[in-house]
């Protein structure tokens, strides 16, 4: 099968200091793979090269087996690859269902209209509210973004990326900043996302990526040390020593 | 509204929303009402009304990049300027004094230029940028007086000669004819606005405003859109210095000078960024109020004007605009029980 | 041929103490927009309130030229106070447009508050007799004012690398435009030392324009004249880099003041031209952080 998301020797060095290096990733569709390892261990910076918001300094990127290296932020995210940010980037004076616009009106090529006025495309209106509804953030939909609590926030952060229909969805720590008492809202969400999409997440909560990951890559100093099933993960006395070991005592 | 609507019951709610913002209300009639009874009550007035309303064409054209798409300038007078040359040059070098052909010969010359400088200097932000469309503002103003030959330099540009507006209307020594001639360019510059920013492309504008790292990600080509709307804009600036060309009969160096970005930019932010009305609002007043005071202090008014820029930037950041509608929703507030 | 070398030579001790004038105003502004981030356009006006402090001590109190130089600086640094407290401070997290319009509101009120009470005419002041007419330095004689100005530049040069790079002062101001968050996290008393680069910008910029008086006339229009000047120093040169201002005052000085001699017409022109050449190619400045 063509893995719907692959990197091959990503590297990336800021200097004499390496904060990829050589990272291998397959991510089949429909993948529920999660990215996890100490702060600093470069996973956003991953992400960053993926999406195309940093470019490696050497190998390569592909989205359903097509080199997307060479292509810019705009070109991956028309070919279907998508990503949240860990620190809400949101239209913060914009109603929550402008936010979900935004992204419905790039990928449909809508956004180019520089006439007709916004409100008769209303099919745009009525696909921003039915993933407001299938997130059940309708009841919120005239609210401004500034005005809802943290963890709705986060959930904007995540329709908007659903607003791109993304074959491949790069979550960056979803519930990072929710009380932990909500961070099942989110894990409901991204527990209920479309099958067909294959989603790579970074995640501190081991309770998310357990429940959530059916393989996991452990990186470790912009290296993956080890890869394999969350059983496997749990079980290595490796990961424990550099990883887990360390959350236990915190 | 009930506080849990049925998931089909709500859809028509944000179509209400949009529909409402995008649709006209009747306060947004009262500009047009002044400017039409401004005629007839200050008939003696009309020159120094047609020099505002060429003003408030320079400001909206202003609006459109930094009210709606964030881009902050110091330079916006080239494309001013430029428009101002065109027009002024075409008559006067080339004998060609056909009012509204001359104007938008004008505003395709600043269009040109914004779509030229737009394209290098949108790739840069915020100090850089600032310091780059001073320094472009400054550099076509210095090439300007450079250029003598063309431009006639410091001494500035005679020789222009505009012929009766619709080959009928003269130009009268009250500014009459000019009046009115502005007035329906100010409308029409004015739709042209109004449909750009309620478009798709201007909801995606004040996107990239809001928050650039989310329009990257989400796949916007953020420049392109930048160097569209500062065209657009820079194209209505050279409209306004066309006019304003062809209104003085006269143009100097003075048409691109960093005073002239800055009047704008303060003009602007006096009335309220972002609202397309802030660009009447500020423009009425600081022009007004600058042919009034001026001639009894000029450092009064200077002072005044500064005064006026620190207490908006710290207390009123919508502009007087922004002001009037805290006020009203204030007002809304306490009627409420 | 000699004669040509000679013109060469008086065009270019010109163009330097032209230089040492923009470097000592503009570099307060560089360190503030470096370590505070704020775009303040208001800078050449604390240079202005310098020169029309310095012109009522002389005139008015008989203050003789060089204590009156040092107290306007010191008088001027202490005005600043106040507005980084009241004013500036409130808007460091604003954005670029905030500043600039807080800042040029500032400076529409010092010229009209200048013009007011020193009417709109340039003012000047007799310097001593030590700094008229002319002195032989070895390898050629020149206005003795020219060469006190780039005596003072020089001298205020080294203080500078000196107060930067030896003191504690200097190594905290550093750490915190390098990163004002991990300043903050050492312990760094971050807005004590905004107050104090502050005032010590604008003391700076209040001796350049003291000593500006002489050489470029001073007028209530002098901090918005020369306001694009400073601020092609600062981006030009890198914020917050003392090195930087003093290379881009430098070449500014000697080019503008070639061209007006050589080129009348096009000398600006090609000014900017190189400002904004320099800028595309390094937007952070020729000595910037990147």
């Amino acid at each position: 099968m063509i893995p719907a998301l692959e990197t091959r020797d990503l590297s990336k060095h800021f200097g004499a200091l390496y904060v990829t290096q050589d990272v291998s990733l397959r991510l089949e569709p429909g993948a529920r793979h999660a990215l996890i390892g100490p702060n600093g261990a470069g996973k956003t910076t991953l992400i960053n090269l993926i999406s195309g918001a940093l470019s490696a300094n050497r190998g390569s990127v592909l989205l359903g087996g097509d080199d997307i290296t060479a292509q810019s932020q705009a070109g991956r995210v028309k070919r279907g690859l998508a990503r949240t940010f860990q620190i809400n980037q949101l239209f913060r004076d914009l109603t929550v269902v402008e936010n979900v616009t935004m992204p419905i009106l790039e990928r449909s090529g809508i956004g180019r209209n520089i006439w007709r006025r916004a409100s008769t495309f209303s099919h745009v209106l009525d696909e921003a509210m039915a993933l407001l509804s299938q997130l059940h953030l309708h009841g919120d939909a005239l609210t401004p973004v500034r005005e809802l609590p943290y963890g709705r926030q986060r959930l904007v952060e995540i329709a908007i990326t659903l607003g791109l229909k993304p074959s491949v969805l790069l979550l960056d720590e979803p519930a990072a900043g929710v009380p932990s008492a909500e961070s099942h809202i989110i894990l409901d969400v991204i527990a209920a996302l479309p099958e067909d999409i294959a989603i790579l997440i970074i995640e501190h909560d081991m309770e998310i990526v357990f429940q959530f990951a059916k393989s996991i890559s452990v990186l470790v100093a912009g290296n993956v040390l080890v890869e394999g099933t969350p059983e496997e993960i749990a079980e290595n006395q490796e990961v424990r020593a550099v990883y887990l070991g360390v959350e236990a005592d915190g | 509204m009930t506080d849990t609507p049925s998931d089909s019951g709500f859809t028509p709610d944000a179509r209400l929303y949009f529909r409402a913002r995008e649709g006209w209300r009747w306060a947004e009639a009262l500009p047009w009402i002044v400017a039409i009874a401004a005629f007839f009550v200050f008939p003696d007035y009309m020159a120094l009304g047609t020099q505002i309303l060429i003003a408030i064409i320079f400001a909206l054209s202003l609006d459109l990049i930094l009210g709606y798409a964030g881009i902050v300038t110091l330079g916006h007078a080239a494309y001013f300027g430029a428009g101002a040359y065109a027009t002024g040059m075409l008559s006067a070098h080339l004998g060609w004094g056909e009012p509204i052909s001359a104007m938008l010969f004008g505003g395709l010359v600043g269009a040109a230029l914004g779509f030229l400088s737009g394209w290098v200097l949108l790739r840069y932000h915020g100090l850089t940028l600032l310091m780059l469309t001073l320094a472009t503002a400054i550099l076509l103003m210095e090439g300007a007086n450079a250029a003598e030959y063309w431009t006639g330099g410091f001494d500035g540009l005679v020789g222009i000669s505009i012929w009766p507006l619709f080959n009928h209307f003269e130009y009268d020594l009250w500014g009459h004819t000019y009046y009115w001639y502005a007035l329906a360019v100010l409308f029409c510059c004015f739709l042209v606005a109004r449909r750009i920013v309620h478009s798709s492309f201007g909801r995606s504008l004040v996107g990239i405003k809001g928050n650039v790292n989310r329009m990257h990600a989400i796949g916007t080509p953020v420049h392109g859109k930048l160097v569209k709307i500062y065209t657009i804009s820079a194209g209505m600036a050279g409209i306004a210095g066309g006019l304003f060309a062809e209104s003085n009969a006269y143009v100097t160096l003075d048409v691109m000078s960093f005073a002239r970005s800055g009047t704008v930019l303060i003009m602007l932010v006096l009335g309220g960024t972002g609202r397309l009305y802030g660009a009447f609002l500020g423009t009425v007043v600081y022009l007004v109020l600058e042919d009034e005071l001026a001639k009894l202090s000029p450092e009064f008014w200077e002072f005044g004007i500064g005064l006026l820029l620190v207490v908006v930037v710290l207390f009123m950041r919508g502009g007087m605009l922004g002001a009037l509608d805290d006020l009203v929703a204030w007002a809304r507030g306490k009627g409420k029980p | 041929m000699e004669q040509f070398a000679k013109a060469a030579i008086s065009i270019l001790f010109d163009g330097v103490a032209y230089a040492m004038l923009l470097f000592i105003i503009s570099v307060g502004l560089s360190i503030t927009m470096g370590l505070m981030g704020f775009a303040n356009l208001a800078h050449g006006a604390f240079a202005m309130l310098g020169g029309y402090v310095m012109v009522s001590l002389m005139l008015k109190a008989g203050v003789p030229f060089l204590l009156a130089l040092v107290l306007a600086a010191i008088i001027v640094a202490l005005i600043s106070v106040p507005f980084e407290r009241y004013l500036y401070r409130r808007l460091y997290k604003a954005g670029e447009l905030d500043q600039v319009l807080l800042s040029i509101g500032l400076v529409f009120m010092a010229t009209a508050t200048i013009t007011f009470f020193f009417g709109p005419s340039t003012v000047s002041i007799s310097v001593p007799e030590f700094l008229k007419g002319q002195v032989n330095l070895g390898f050629g004689i020149f206005p003795a004012y020219r060469t006190f100005t780039i005596a003072v530049g020089l001298v205020m040069i080294v203080a500078l690398w000196y107060g930067f790079e030896r003191t504690i002062t200097g190594a905290k101001i550093r750490a915190a435009v390098d990163n004002r968050r991990m300043a903050q996290s050492i312990g760094i008393d971050v807005d004590r030392l905004f107050v104090i680069t502050f005032a010590f910008g604008s003391g700076l910029a209040a001796l350049g324009g003291g000593l500006a008086i002489e050489i470029l006339g001073m007028s209530p229009t002098f901090a918005l004249t020369y306001l694009v000047f400073f601020l092609i120093v600062v981006a030009v040169g890198g914020l917050g880099s003392i090195r930087g201002a003093f290379v881009a005052a430098l070449v500014l000085g000697i080019i503008d003041t070639a061209g007006k001699y050589l080129w009348p017409d096009g000398g600006a022109f090609f000014i900017y031209a190189v400002t904004i050449g320099i800028l595309l190619i390094k937007p952070e400045g020729l000595f910037g952080k990147a």
